[in-house]
């Protein structure tokens, strides 16, 4: 068997099996079905560069300096409460058990190890009693409770399946600038 | 014969017994409320009856964690609170109710649920008794804003009306309230007689929430309301029927004192008869507005001018002048205890030993 037909049959193979996947494909969908997911394929790739994991997922990890569990350490300069790093859980995860709260408010801190401001959410763990340790009350950009976005004030334990407060999450949510 | 020699012994006991009586245990009622009584709402859980002349406990309310504070209201010797309970403390289902206790037992005699949205924070602002005494304003946070009217004389549950990005309830006239808004605005909500919205007015921008915001913790004045900002402005707003009236502002800080700024818990209390402001100051820079005071300023009203600077050993938390004749200035400080001063020579008058208080109410 020469080079020329191993390449024949393989196209072949691969326009056989397209056009079955095709032919089953058309007997399952309808074309408007086919043509509405096409467009929000269309859509959702035209979009996710809008979206803010995106900015995270374009940079290396950030550059830190500095202890997790104090509560100077730069994440932590609009964080009001307990911090996950001291109950069993990290900076972007919640301690076992715990429910992380899905609405959060945000907050711009500095990072001295590269010189730059990250804009920060920090999210409640909630569904457990108050972890009660390295309790963190810094109000960098905090504003009153009807502003509630920059409000540091409450308890963010909304949306969860309990709602009693445990400790808080900060995560970046990509460069200020 | 064993009958006979029963009833002597019974006869005889008391002698034998060492004629003392046993004591019976019996259960206090609320004695008719004294001038300068007051209650300290702790962070979590129940508020502490005190009559700040002799510094004694009278006695206690028992509230839900969170529960952001309680009103009494003297006419119907009422305490009304807006309180939140899960059925297993930290999780399960969520029950809001407005509880309504009696003066003479502090119980509870009747309970309205709510919907359960009350704002879990220990704010004195988050309640407000309209219409002579017959609607409760609660504030909601789900997260977003609203406000639950109940009325406590029917028992009843009235409605829930949204008031999104505005925040604190300000009693004004008879069923009116107004709120602090994002968007730098006073929003004036009129119930009708019922306690459904009647209503909704907006002002003019008078502030800005990034430069400047006016606190969410505010004053009563004589004739409406006093909003502090964290540089230390002093906005006095009333209303006119359905016209929000805001009074130029005037600052709190004089030349030379820019280090100085306001803040804390409930930090700003007002005497209405006198036209008399105290304020717990701190030097700091921008974003500190919750630190504890390390002085308590007191200003004329009338005159906008500053009458006393007075320095604490230990920072003041929240405090809250009594309305009375003579009235008193309560302090919670930074260590946890209540201080008792006189309130126009700011002598000290006691210390009282509490667990801290998050903010005082009037009783």
């Amino acid at each position: 068997m020469n080079l020329e037909k191993i390449v024949d049959q393989t196209f072949y193979w691969i326009d056989e099996n397209a056009r079955r996947s095709a032919m089953a494909l058309s007997q399952k969908l309808s074309r408007r079905n086919f043509l509405s997911r096409l467009g929000m394929l269309i859509t959702g790739a035209a979009a996710f560069p809008l979206l803010p994991v995106k900015r995270a997922f374009s940079q290396s990890a950030v550059q830190e300096v500095g202890d997790p569990q104090s509560c100077d350490y730069w994440r932590y300069c609009a964080l009001s409460g307990f911090l996950c790093t001291c109950c069993g859980g990290s900076n972007t995860s919640c301690p076992p058990g715990s429910q992380p709260s899905p609405i959060a408010w945000v907050g711009t801190c500095h990072n001295p190890a590269d010189g730059r401001d990250y804009l920060m959410s920090y999210n409640d763990c909630c569904g457990k009693t108050e972890c009660n340790r390295c309790e963190c009350h810094n109000t960098e950009g905090d504003r009153p409770l009807y502003f509630n976005s920059n409000s540091n004030t409450v308890y963010w334990c909304f949306g969860t399946e309990d709602t009693s407060y445990h400790c808080t999450v900060s995560m970046v949510l990509g460069t200020a600038d | 014969m064993r009958i006979p020699v029963l009833f002597a012994v019974f006869l005889l006991s008391p002698l034998t017994l060492g004629q003392i009586a046993p004591e019976v245990l019996t259960v206090e009622t609320l004695p008719e409320p004294g001038p300068n009584w007051f209650l300290g709402k702790t962070w979590s859980g129940g508020a502490h009856i005190f009559d700040a002349h002799s510094g004694e406990m009278m006695g206690m309310v028992s509230l839900a964690k969170n529960a952001p504070t309680l009103i009494a209201n003297p006419d119907k010797r009422e305490i009304y609170a807006a309180e939140s309970y899960m059925t297993r403390e930290t999780r399960g289902t969520r029950t809001d109710i407005v509880a309504i206790y009696d003066y003479d037992n502090l119980r509870t005699v009747a309970e309205i649920e709510v919907p359960n949205h009350i704002a879990r924070l220990p704010v004195k602002r988050h309640l407000g008794l309209l219409n002579n005494g017959r609607h409760l304003a609660v504030l909601n946070m789900n997260p977003g804003h609203s406000v639950s009217i109940v009325d406590v004389e029917d028992r009843i549950f009235v409605d829930e009306i949204s008031t999104p990005s505005c925040a604190v309830i300000m009693p004004v006239a008879e069923n009116d309230f107004l709120q602090v808004c994002g968007d730098g605005t006073l929003q004036l909500i009129q119930l009708d007689l019922s306690g459904f919205q009647q209503n909704r007015e907006r002002s003019t921008v008078f502030f800005n929430v990034i430069d400047d915001p006016v606190f969410d913790r505010v004053a009563r004045s004589a004739d409406g309301w006093i909003l502090p900002t964290h540089g230390g402005m002093i906005y006095e707003v009333s209303t006119d029927d359905d016209e929000i009236l805001i009074g130029e502002g005037w600052s709190l800080i004089a030349e030379g004192e820019e280090s100085w700024r306001p803040g804390g818990d409930e930090f700003i209390s007002a005497h209405q008869e006198l036209g008399l402001l105290y304020v717990a100051m701190h030097e700091g820079s921008v974003d500190t507005h919750h630190q504890y005071g390390d002085e308590i300023w007191l200003y004329d009203l009338e005159t906008r001018q500053r009458l006393h600077r007075h320095a604490l050993e230990v920072p003041v938390r929240s405090l809250m002048v009594t309305q009375e004749s003579n009235p008193k200035l309560i302090v919670s400080d930074e260590a946890g205890g209540t201080q008792v001063f006189d309130a126009v020579s700011f002598k000290h008058e006691r210390s009282i030993e509490t667990p801290a208080s998050v903010h005082f109410e009037d009783f």
